[in-house]
């Protein structure tokens, strides 16, 4: 579960961003070397077409793929709309910042100051996970899709 | 006098734009060439050069009551060949697209015969006889109504219209039915309308700049566009109705 003692930020840019994109600030962001936990958010792009006349036929698109996150692969699932993280304390805010100024130069952006994760488990946390859910993931990824990725060799 | 609609208020780019896609003695301006074929692989309700599947026999075979309407209006000629009712679907984009759910019904409604437009937040469906669709989405596809970015032709997962463009701005899209080719400047749909893959990629055209999207829009947007709080007369109007709506059980008198 998140401690209330960590800083949460969350970039959020006037455009959907392209894997090149969130592969490039990503890895800058790490790099930093102040981040605990991230959740790239957006809007979901399915492995198969989820309704219609055509429901269960694959769905190939450009912007759902694997991208290299600090030397580790990261299966996209979504069109990332907004970076959350949760850091280590305020102190790394201007280097997330620079790192964003970096690697986000074709269209605006903002960062804002606040809680983004989940900070108890709800109703639903308990009928997916159980009463023994591990409190760090819970928020952070949904059971049954690709699960979250832990990056190693950062700390 | 003769009654002279004057289809919506308003004082602004957006209200005059409303008016004019509605009137039918406006002739829509024509952007883009697409071909009979094209918009029936975009629909993929039957294969192209396919004959028309039927519901009903043709009318000239069939018996009909002696009824005065039917004797009043003229069918159309799907309903004359007994099509199938089959349907087109568009998502326009908040961001300046030229049309919106519920001009798109409005427009349809006084321009087109034998329709049956649904609105809904997100998306316009519009079903009517097959030729009859081909025909009036040919119109909808290829004139001032449509923008290659931030139309989508979308049977179904139309979500995206009030979120945010992607980089190349392109409205969202999770079927990815449409992708832009950036040597060409050109927007190419490799998926029909319900994200089946296409056996050829279908062009629509280049996407519109932006003082094109700002001039043609219909939606009314407060960051950078026209804010609707900004056209008073249409506040004007909208107030006046709302207000008599509110009091109609109680005989309004104005």
């Amino acid at each position: 579960m998140t401690d209330a003692i960590y800083p949460q930020v969350r970039v959020v840019s006037e455009r959907l961003m392209n894997p090149e994109t969130v592969e490039r600030v990503m890895n800058l962001i790490i790099a930093t070397g102040g981040v605990r936990r991230v959740i790239l958010n957006g809007p979901r792009l399915p492995a198969t077409v989820p309704y219609g006349p055509a429901k269960g036929l694959p769905n190939p698109t450009e912007m759902r793929r694997k991208i290299k996150i600090a030397g580790q692969d990261v299966q996209l699932e979504v069109h990332v709309g907004n970076i959350v993280l949760e850091l280590e304390n305020r102190d790394f805010i201007p280097a997330i910042r620079e790192a964003c100024e970096k690697g986000i130069t074709k269209f605006s952006w903002y960062l804002q100051e606040g809680r983004f994760m989940k900070t108890e488990p709800s109703l639903v946390d308990y009928a997916k996970y159980g009463p023994d859910a591990d409190k760090t993931i819970v928020g952070l990824t949904e059971p049954g899709k690709s699960g979250l990725v832990i990056l190693q060799g950062n700390k | 006098m003769a009654y002279k609609p004057q289809y919506g208020p308003g004082s602004t780019v957006v209200a005059e734009n409303r008016r004019k896609y509605m009137d039918p003695s406006h002739k829509l301006e024509k952007v883009r060439d697409i071909s009979d074929e094209d918009i029936v692989l975009l629909m993929g309700h039957r294969a192209p050069g396919a004959a028309y599947p039927t519901a009903h026999p043709p009318l000239s075979e069939q018996q009909e009551p002696d009824c005065p309407v039917r004797k009043l209006v003229a069918p159309t000629d799907g309903a004359k060949h007994g099509d199938r009712v089959r349907y087109i679907q568009f998502t326009d984009s908040m961001f300046f697209a030229p049309a919106q759910p519920y001009l798109r019904s409005y427009l349809e409604s006084y321009r087109y015969r034998g329709v049956d437009p649904g609105t809904l937040s997100g998306r316009q469906i519009v079903e009517c006889r097959e030729r009859d669709l081909e025909k009036y989405a040919k119109e909808l596809v290829s004139t001032e109504l449509f923008d290659p970015a931030r139309t989508g032709i979308r049977g179904a997962t139309v979500h995206g219209h009030s979120l945010r463009l992607a980089e190349d701005g392109m409205m969202f899209d999770m079927l990815q039915r449409c992708v832009l080719d950036k040597k060409g400047n050109m927007v190419k749909y490799v998926k029909n309308q319900i994200g089946e893959p296409l056996d050829k990629e279908v062009k629509v055209g280049k996407p519109m700049d932006d003082k094109w999207l700002k001039a043609h829009t219909t939606i009314y947007h407060s960051l950078g566009g026209i804010a609707f709080r900004d056209d008073a007369e249409y506040i004007e109007w909208v107030q006046r109705i709302h207000s008599l709506r509110t009091k109609y059980g109680f005989m309004p008198e104005e």
